[in-house]
């Protein structure tokens, strides 16, 4: 029986053991779960995903890469060679590298003035960002054109109108 | 000589200058145009000659159908000013809500119209989604509405577009900036612009500056120092990006905001009164005196009480975190050092209060701030204690009390009643917000800070301005945010109006 016991045991805690060397989905969080746990959150180590927005603001050998995932923003402070392996950064014209960042979780960051924020150990591309092709839709452009047409016509009337009254 | 004809003369009036409003703000999108043009970016290009060319069609048709008015000027009354301030600003949300539109970056109209509102109103919430990737020239829009917007856009329009502005004082109080720096208004309009596009210079060179040390790239740092030096200055709070201030991650440009927009919550007058030479005002003014105060209460306060959760355990945080967002609350800017929820979930009922108190009292009359103003603050505190003295004093005494605001004035009945009145709309609004909220399922703390933060144009949000609001919540804040930065007179001024002409064509 005891045999049995420790055999379950073992096999549990290498089965957990081999589990717990690669990340799965369940084990990203959210940032907006972070900002409404970050109490409980705080100084633990997570992983998050999201796409790297704006640009890497270097700060010596460190920089701040701010990650956007939908639910909310977060800065992440992270050596200089990981903020240089990122491409793109997400803005008008493109989409941003997508981020895999496992950190430590700050609620009030001792280091940074209170801000909340992850320090990361590791960082992943694990989808590239890329260029958006930018496309005016033909009815926007016709619109514009006849608009701006019916605008002068308007700003001639409105000259010759102006001018009568005042003479 | 009088040509109008009939007894609704007084719609020729406002459509003529309302159709001039119209006018300059059509202008003004030159502005996004060209950045569009030099930054390619021609989806925004094209949103906003369609923005402009419908809005060039309809001030022309409107001063068109008013052209009378140009010969009929000395009919214009205070009745006048306070409708075309008004309605210009309803007319106007419509009309810059289409770029907005067109980016597809709202969910709806409403979400729209409700951006639009804020950044006139220089209030700073946004419902516009994920701003991280609108174009630039679209974020210069709403920063620029955010600008215009706390100078006086009526004002503008008019000073800068009609030759001549006899009685344009009228719309200038229209638009809550009753100040005379000089005689004449287009004097004091200029003075107003001046002084706002030499802080512009300054201030976007400085935030400039410390955008490329704190590791932004040159062009990235002169756009981000021009809007948020454009936010800072009309105390509007908009930001580039979705973290608001928190994306910088910097002490001193944080710093640097917290300058400017302390001064753009000063009084104008006070402005210009510091750079003619007299810098005793700055400390004899009943405003700065009142704001000095207050702000300095209510930081103490919110510090004493934060320092007991144990959050933030220095000085420095305690000042980034704390301090910084009473001061953006008080100024009514609502740049945001924290996120949203941590009000909720860190602050505490107290120091909501706290924020909340200072959300409406706000900055200083005739400036870019909101709120009910220091001024009448001080005012009623002044009143306050005269009347104690006066209790106190022998009754054969009479004794005159004054003020000083610019110069020294008699703390007079009406004038306190004005500011009571003013102050009692206020709550009012508040209070109708606060209900509204509550009734649509928020607690209490929150739907007060949300609702204190709209009535005082401040921006600053607890978590409940999102595209997923009751509609009724986002029309009721675009009303709140309009009433509470035109100072309720213009709005009711329309609004009589419009009663008024309805009656007048019942009885006909």
């Amino acid at each position: 029986m005891l045999d049995k016991i420790i055999k379950t045991l073992i096999l549990t805690v290498s089965l957990l053991f081999c589990l717990s060397g690669g990340v799965s989905a369940a084990d990203v969080v959210e940032l907006n779960q972070l900002v409404e746990n970050a109490e409980a959150m705080d100084g633990q180590t997570v992983t998050v995903t999201g796409e790297a927005i704006g640009e890497a603001m270097e700060r010596g050998d460190h920089a701040w890469v701010n990650i956007n995932d939908g639910t909310n923003a977060m800065g992440i402070w992270m050596p200089l060679d990981d903020a240089q392996r990122i491409k793109f950064f997400g803005d008008y014209k493109h989409i941003g590298d997508q981020l895999q960042v496992t950190g430590v979780f700050n609620q009030a960051c001792a280091q940074h003035g209170g801000d909340v924020d992850i320090h990361s150990n590791s960082i992943t591309v694990i989808e590239a960002g890329y260029v958006t092709e930018e496309s005016v839709s033909s009815p926007k452009i016709i619109i514009g054109f006849v608009l701006v047409f019916l605008a002068s016509v308007l700003g001639f009337i409105y000259l010759k109108i102006i001018k009568k009254s005042d003479g | 000589m009088n040509t109008f004809k009939g007894r609704f003369y007084s719609i020729f009036i406002i459509s003529y200058y309302t159709g001039f409003v119209v006018l300059g703000i059509a202008l003004l999108m030159v502005l996004p145009i060209l950045t569009a043009v030099a930054l390619q970016e021609w989806n925004p290009f094209w949103d906003f000659v369609i923005t402009m060319a419908i809005s060039v069609i309809l001030g022309l048709l409107l001063i068109i159908i008013g052209k009378q008015t140009r010969l009929n000027k000395s009919f214009v009354q205070w009745k006048h000013g306070f409708v075309v301030a008004s309605l210009s600003w309803i007319i106007l949300m419509f009309l810059c809500a289409i770029p907005y539109l067109l980016s597809g970056h709202v969910n709806s109209l409403l979400d729209a119209c409700f951006d639009v509102m804020s950044g006139f109103t220089t209030t700073g919430m946004v419902l516009t989604q994920d701003l991280d990737h609108i174009s630039l020239s679209l974020n210069m829009w709403r920063h620029m509405l955010t600008f215009i917007g706390g100078q006086g856009m009526v004002v503008l329009a008019l000073t800068f577009l009609l030759k001549e502005t006899g009685g344009a004082y009228i719309f200038y109080v229209g638009e809550a900036k009753d100040i005379d720096l000089v005689p004449n208004v287009k004097g004091t309009a200029r003075i107003i612009w001046k002084i706002s596009m030499v802080y512009l210079l300054i201030g976007t060179a400085a935030l400039w500056i410390d955008g490329m040390t704190i590791g932004l790239t040159p062009l990235s740092a002169f756009f981000n120092g021009l809007f948020i030096f454009a936010s800072s200055w009309s105390t509007g709070g908009f930001a580039p990006y979705t973290q608001n201030m928190m994306y910088y991650h910097s002490f001193s440009y944080e710093s640097l905001t917290i300058i400017f927009f302390i001064l753009g919550s000063l009084n104008f007058g006070l402005h210009y009164a510091i750079l003619s030479g007299n810098k005793k005002e700055l400390i004899k003014n009943i405003e700065t005196q009142s704001f000095f105060i207050t702000s300095f209460l209510a930081s103490v306060l919110a510090v004493l009480w934060l320092a007991r959760t144990g959050v933030y355990n220095d000085a420095i945080a305690i000042f980034r975190r704390v301090v910084y967002n009473v001061l953006s609350a008080h100024t009514t800017t609502g740049f945001g050092s924290v996120y949203a929820r941590q009000f909720a979930l860190e602050w505490g009922d107290f120091g909501i209060l706290i924020l909340v108190i200072v959300m409406l009292i706000g900055g200083s009359a005739c400036s870019t701030a909101g709120g009910f103003k220091g001024l009448r603050v001080g005012i009623i505190f002044k009143s306050i204690l005269a009347d104690v003295k006066r209790l106190l004093a022998s009754e054969r005494k009479v004794k005159v009390f004054r003020f000083h605001h610019i110069k020294d004035q008699i703390l007079a009945d009406g004038l306190v009643k004005a500011s009571g009145l003013i102050i009692i709309c206020y709550l009012i609004t508040f209070a109708i917000g606060t209900l509204i909220g509550t009734f649509c399922g928020y607690p209490l703390a929150s739907a007060a800070f949300e609702s204190a933060s709209i009535t005082g144009n401040v921006g600053l949000s607890i978590g409940i301005t999102a595209t997923g609001m009751p509609a009724v919540m986002k029309v009721y804040y675009i009303i709140a945010m309009y009433l509470g930065r035109l100072e309720f007179l213009s709005v009711f001024a329309l609004i009589g109006f419009i009663i008024g002409g309805i009656k007048k064509c019942w009885t006909k």
